[in-house]
């Protein structure tokens, strides 16, 4: 029977297909890309090695992504200290209210998820227009006129109408994610500190909170890594605009490729890019295994 | 085991050739275009003279306008479903996107020297060059077109080297238009200098109306307004192209200056539509057809829009056209055009059916076809001389540019920011929409137009 | 319910209780709202007149209803054949998913081999993996091997982007199963990918779900690749209609809407249908994660 567990044949056959869907499309363009992110390549004709030249320009050289980066952390940040204690508190309120109100909001809470991304990128640009969007007529009605803007034109406050909209849309997971862990919290947990006297803000802090960070540490994760990313909204919205002041870093690597023509550069940047995901990635995980660790200790 | 292990290398071998062997494809097909690359078309028939007409055969037509029904692209549909009628064993495939995204598949596709048949193509170094040198397209024999009536020049930028590449399909320029209606409402005078322009555009805001709509989220509106103030202000249609070339400078030529600071004084007058840097093209249009801004500052192949019934009564009798307004203290006259041949059609050297292809093009560009119905059609202004098709029925859009072209002095040829290949056109355009929006400064913006020169 | 102390209340503290709950259904529904509500409008404009979009009005009656602007969306958007072809490639792509998955983890979690460890993380990495990075080498490569305006160009991809969140979800559910029944029946003499597939598959169903959700969604809704991939019509998938109409009707923003509406409205009737499950399985995947 162990010789079953380690036939080789047997091995191969069940990993080879995936392995090598796998391979071809994942992992063999990375491969791909180091390789023309030595080259300067315009996308048409012939082309030279420049070696590392590319890659240290991406890394030193290049303000645009370094700008995407800070963009990338600031809709981290963002998410995280205002979408997730939104989607906390909610996630907790509604468990309260139960039945089958509880289960309509769920439902609707994550309906944004479901949508395709174009529909939704496409529906926010019209709800961001100047003069016929939903938000400025709004304001209009309720007699706000003075804080009507051109949500996605004006260059200071750009950014924000964009991470709001990736924002709302990632409302719906986050909030499952939390209302997992929230149903996960032992209802006797609560009982006894009632018992105790405890009022509800101290339940929450000593109760709920250490039980469900878990949970908090995969949405702070995902939250991260996301918003490194997001591409389709502002290819969708503002396509980095107006000038950089909304660029993440996979827009601007395909700008570079199929706008720029610089094929050989943008597939330098490809690479940084994975390079900049993976690190953060394992970070991340680090910081969450030396956590979990602490806290068992 | 040993078995096993076979199979393990086997499979690793499989991969590394695998990979090898796209690679290789790639660099093959990039380095040498005249490749046997199957083309997306699936034609049988190896691409003969005319003798071979019975065997069927299909070509791939790549176009920019996806709307089929109205404008230049119906002009190409009908000028198409009319060739296919009369020669029963071609297929036409047609593929359109928009702008945009027409250039990013145009770029892959010469990637991947997979060009379609036919396609449209810009006829401007920053998009076309590279194509022609890289020996992407067919040439073209120029004696077939004696008798084809294009203008002076129009087929410059569709050459290299000598040799033609390309036909052009409309005489492009740039147009002020504008609605009587509004003018005469608010008794603002049609602005012929850049101080009634400014003039008009405070009347228009006092009086809570959209002076001009413009697309500025398609930054290159913005290089062509600027570049019509310019000449203008210097009176010579080479000013901004020494610039580029480096006989001068953007940042130390007065000139230039002069005209930042003046298209600078414009927008922050509120000349512009309060959205205009996220105002896309149809948006910017669609604020001037349904009359909620005074003019709209666009190239003349939206003659169109006052025979359009689509549009209001009321918007096709007010709607008028004019020159771009002088500048008083400026050497430029109001007949000095920033004008260019830009869009046109190009065949695709690696295509399977080449004459076919080459046949269809020059089907479709007899001025009896492309000029005429255009023209008739109130699609196009042609880059080809239709004064014989004039049929009195034109639009007043139609007939003003008319005569904008005839009484021309100068014309600029291709707009500055296409002026270049490579990332110029990125760059230059960039700056531009982040002076109009304030990200830059008039130093940054001159500054960085001359650093993006240098690359 | 969470009704966690019903036996020692004071009535005070009931009516109290009661209050926050009014205040809480009062909050949610504000949420809620502002959740559905641009969606609302969307359909609401997608009935009207193009330029009555400029009318200052927040929300309309159409009258009369512009049911023109969804003919041409099913006409012109083309989103009956959009439709069907994200049915079959979705479907076609998380079927391999679902497959090559469950024999992978299989392979990484029971079988025993020096390598297991290593191919597992390998592939766990693809997930950290952005997928735009690929755009551009995929395309020359399906380019050259003519694999573009075929469905592989789309199926390879997705399925390859698939499979490490599949795995990952697979493999740790797998882990928690434990081996005495695939024991007993080595002992008997069934082959292993007997027992995979008529034995372990069918104890692997919440995970399973939870994965043919996940990849749903996010295929389902893919749409960079799609844009760049095919070159013609002829397999592009929904989002893509959105997308394509947009460039022919640009001044017809009303029917625009319309076709957003039709290139929506497939997922939320599922969602809406399906949404005990759908909830439950997503939920699943966050918790193992």
């Amino acid at each position: 029977m162990d010789r079953m567990k380690r036939n080789k044949l047997i091995i191969f056959l069940l990993v080879s297909p995936g392995l090598i869907f796998f391979f071809a499309a994942v992992l063999f363009p990375i491969l791909k890309s180091v390789y023309y992110g030595m080259t300067d390549w315009k996308g048409i004709g012939d082309f030279n090695l420049v070696g590392f030249d590319n890659f240290v320009k991406v890394l030193t050289d290049d303000k645009v992504f370094r700008e995407s980066l800070l963009h990338a952390a600031t809709l981290a940040v963002l998410t995280v200290i205002v979408q997730h204690p939104i989607a906390l508190f909610f996630a907790i309120i509604i468990d309260k209210i139960g039945g089958r109100r509880e289960t309509f909001f769920r439902a609707v809470f994550f309906i944004p998820c479901v949508i395709s991304i174009v529909v939704i990128s496409k529906m926010w640009v019209g709800i961001y227009n100047a003069e016929y969007g939903l938000l400025n007529t709004v304001l209009e009605f309720m007699r706000l006129d003075a804080l009507k803007q051109d949500w996605l034109g004006n260059f200071h406050i750009a950014l924000y109408s964009v991470v709001f909209v990736i924002m709302w849309v990632g409302f719906g997971y986050a909030f499952l994610i939390y209302y997992s862990g929230i149903k996960g919290v032992p209802e006797e947990l609560y009982e006894a500190g009632l018992i105790d006297g405890a009022g509800g803000w101290q339940r929450f802090r000593h109760i709920t909170l250490p039980l469900i960070k878990p949970v908090i540490w995969v949405n702070v994760t995902l939250a991260i890594v996301s918003s490194l990313k997001q591409m389709e909204p502002i290819y969708l919205m503002t396509n980095g605009g107006p000038g950089s002041t909304t660029q993440f870093v996979a827009n601007y690597l395909y700008i570079q490729a199929f706008n720029a023509k610089k094929y050989g550069y943008a597939n330098a940047i490809s690479v940084v890019f994975v390079v900049v995901c993976l690190i953060v990635t394992v970070l991340l995980q680090r910081v969450f295994r030396d956590r979990e660790r602490g806290e068992a200790s | 085991m040993k078995v096993v292990n076979k199979l393990w290398v086997v499979a690793l071998a499989l991969v590394m050739v695998f990979s090898l062997a796209a690679c290789q494809g790639d660099s093959d097909t990039a380095a040498s275009p005249d490749g046997e690359t199957d083309a997306a078309a699936e034609s049988q028939a190896p691409a003969d003279d005319a003798g071979d007409a019975d065997e069927p055969v299909t070509i791939h037509f790549f176009s920019n306008l996806p709307d089929r029904s109205s404008g230049m692209g119906e002009l190409e549909q009908i000028l198409i479903d009319q060739y296919t009628a009369e020669n029963p064993h071609v297929t036409v495939e047609v593929e359109a996107l928009q702008d945009e995204p027409y250039k990013q598949k145009f770029q892959s596709y010469v990637a991947g020297n997979e060009l379609p048949d036919l396609c449209m193509v810009w006829g401007q170094p920053s998009f076309f060059q590279a194509v022609m040198e890289g020996g992407y397209v067919a040439e073209l024999n120029p004696d077939d077109y004696t008798d084809y009536g294009f203008f002076d020049g129009a087929t410059a930028d569709f050459s290299y080297d000598g040799k033609l590449y390309g036909l052009p399909r409309n005489q492009d320029l740039t147009a002020l238009f504008y609605n009587q209606a509004i003018f005469d409402e608010y008794d603002v005078k049609v602005p012929e200098t850049y101080d009634d322009l400014m003039a008009a555009a405070e009347t228009f805001r006092e009086n809570g109306v959209t002076p001009l709509s413009i697309n500025g989220k398609d930054k290159w509106i913005l290089n062509l307004f600027f570049q019509d103030l310019l000449v203008k202000v210097s009176g010579d249609q080479d000013t901004i192209y020494d610039a580029i070339d480096q006989e001068t400078s953007f940042a130390g030529d007065p000139d230039i200056r002069k005209t930042a600071e003046l298209y600078k004084d414009l927008v922050d007058a509120g000349l512009f539509q309060d959205s205009y840097i996220s105002a896309d093209y149809a948006s910017a249009m669609n604020l001037f057809l349904q009359e909620e801004s005074a003019m709209f500052y666009m190239g003349a192949w939206e003659v169109g829009m006052a025979s359009n019934e689509e549009n209001s009564e009321h918007f096709r009798e007010n709607v008028q056209v004019m020159t771009f307004p002088t500048v008083t203290e400026g050497e430029g006259k109001a007949t000095d055009l920033v004008a260019w041949n830009g869009g046109g059609f190009a065949v695709s050297a690696s295509s399977a059916v080449k004459d076919e292809a080459i046949a269809l093009l020059n089907y479709m560009m007899l001025p009896d076809h492309w000029a005429k119905i255009g023209w008739e059609t109130g699609n196009v202004v042609p880059g080809q001389d239709y004064s014989s098709f004039l049929t009195g029925n034109e639009n007043q859009l139609q007939m003003t540019i008319t005569d904008i072209l005839q009484q021309s002095t100068s014309m600029s040829g291709t707009t500055w920011n296409d002026y270049a290949p490579g990332e110029w056109k990125t760059n230059c355009e960039q700056l531009m929409q982040e002076y109009s929006a304030g990200i830059v400064d008039i130093d940054g913006f001159l500054t960085g137009l001359d650093e993006a020169v240098g690359q | 319910m969470s009704d966690h102390t019903t036996a020692v209340i004071a009535p005070g503290r009931k009516k109290k209780r009661r209050l926050s709950r009014i205040v809480y259904v009062i909050l949610c529904s504000l949420v809620a709202a502002g959740a559905i509500f641009p969606l609302i409008w969307l359909l609401d404009f997608s009935l009207a007149k193009s330029n009555e979009l400029f009318s200052s009005k927040i929300l309309i009656w159409p009258s009369p209803p512009q049911w023109h602007n969804y003919y041409l969306a099913l006409t012109d958007g083309k989103v009956p054949q959009y439709l069907t072809n994200s049915l079959v490639i979705t479907s076609v792509s998380v079927g391999l998913v679902v497959v090559l998955a469950v024999m992978m983890s299989y392979a990484f979690i029971r079988m025993r081999w020096r390598l297991s460890r290593v191919f597992l993380n390998l592939v766990l990495l693809g997930i950290m993996i952005p997928i735009h990075a690929t755009l551009l080498p995929n395309f020359l490569t399906f380019h050259s091997l003519n694999l573009t305006d075929s469905p592989l160009a789309l199926i390879i991809p997705y399925v390859a982007f698939g499979l490490p969140q599949a795995t990952f979800i697979m493999s740790g559910f797998m882990a928690s199963i434990p081996e005495a029944v695939e024991e007993s029946a080595l002992i008997d003499g069934c082959g292993i990918f007997r027992i995979v597939f008529k034995m372990v598959f069918p104890l692997m169903k919440p995970a399973i779900i939870t994965v043919i959700i996940t990849s749903y969604i996010s295929i389902w809704n893919e749409f960079i690749m799609a844009a760049t991939y095919l070159t013609s019509d002829t397999y592009r998938t929904l989002p893509f209609s959105v997308y394509n109409f947009a460039g022919m009707y640009r001044s017809n923003y009303a029917a625009q809407f319309a076709v957003m509406v039709l290139a929506a409205l497939p997922s939320l009737i599922v969602y809406i249908i399906l949404n005990k499950h759908i909830t439950k399985g997503i939920v699943a995947g966050a918790v193992k994660g």
